[in-house]
């Protein structure tokens, strides 16, 4: 079984991600803070049909000194590392005068410094393996379109993208791609807090007039870390039902 | 296998695996001159911290630049003692 780390992986997007893995032959292994009960209710459904699919590893993004010890743990643990999808982050919105400089200071921590020191880590093992990788990175549609009110969440996704492009060419020789999933509003904790009326709006200006929904992002996510998309490196898959077209 | 014998059969393997024509290792061979680039420099850092168990280049406070092979080996024999 090929390991497939998913951080936040424990609810939202990142729950249906780790959860199309696991039915598609991986281990996915959620990365959170802590479990929760519908993951263990998750985790027992794998079990059922392909044990050792669905596992869960304890750690605080936000513990980033930590990262080194974190990844190796993962590979004493679980062996060598295939994937790593960049899913965890804070949708903390606000408007931008208003917002309080540690709120800023914080998102910006988990949401890029964050990832992206798991991913020197989880790029280090797989050079170590030898055997290619595949790195995903969940940006949004907001990293290239305007939503007043998530404008520091805005930069963040951007950043996730600017540098996707970038680490693509530094380890594309290593047969290790690296791409963004870049999800439209999808219903989940994180949107939970959206008025029904920008909901509607969102759904009117959708080319499909719909939202998509968290297994239309996991199943970008799949194909992405799939053998597959083997020749795909350095771009951005959107899922948003037509809402940026 | 010593410290050196390692990074060399390291830094064999990885110039073999990134199809580098590798000059003779001698210690004062500079790395530029290596026919290794920075990518191969990367995985065989990560390789040596997988099989000897230090990275001297991340628990350096400063930036490290050994220029010469010896340099680079003696990097690691000080690390792993």
């Amino acid at each position: 079984m090929r390991n497939v780390v998913v951080t936040g992986g424990t609810r939202g997007l990142g729950i249906a991600i780790a959860r199309k893995l696991a039915a598609d032959g991986y281990r996915a292994i959620a990365v959170a803070r802590q479990q929760n009960d519908h993951f263990a209710a998750c985790v027992q459904q794998a079990e059922a049909t392909a044990p050792g699919s669905l596992r869960f590893a304890a750690f605080d993004l936000n513990d980033i000194a930590f990262i080194p010890k974190f990844v190796a743990s993962l590979s004493e643990e679980f062996g060598p590392l295939h994937g790593l999808v960049n899913n965890a982050g804070l949708g903390t919105s606000g408007i931008l005068a208003t917002l309080a400089d540690p709120q800023i200071e914080r998102l910006l921590r988990l949401n890029v410094t964050s990832p992206i020191t798991l991913t020197k880590y989880a790029v280090r093992a797989m050079m170590v393996g030898g055997a290619g990788g595949r790195i995903v990175n969940i940006s949004s549609v907001v990293a290239s379109t305007g939503y007043s009110g998530l404008s520091v969440y805005a930069a963040s996704k951007a950043a996730l993208a600017g540098f996707t492009r970038s680490l693509a060419r530094e380890i594309g020789p290593l047969g290790i791609t690296v791409n963004c999933v870049a999800p439209g509003f999808v219903d989940t904790d994180m949107t939970g807090g959206m008025k029904p009326a920008q909901r509607a709006q969102i759904i009117r200006r959708s080319a499909l007039r719909r939202l998509p929904d968290a297994k239309d992002v996991a199943a970008a996510v799949a194909f992405l870390v799939s053998d597959a998309a083997g020749n795909v490196t350095g771009t951005t898959v959107t899922v948003d039902a037509g809402n940026t077209a | 296998m010593t410290v050196r014998a390692t990074v060399e059969a390291t830094i064999v393997a990885v110039a073999g695996e990134h199809a580098k024509a590798l000059p003779p290792l001698t210690d004062d061979l500079p790395l530029l001159d290596s026919g290794l680039d920075s990518l191969c420099l990367a995985v065989i850092v990560a390789r040596l911290e997988d099989g000897l168990g230090v990275d001297p280049f991340s628990t350096s406070e400063e930036a490290v630049l050994p220029v010469t092979v010896g340099e680079f080996v003696k990097l690691y024999e000080d690390a792993a003692h």
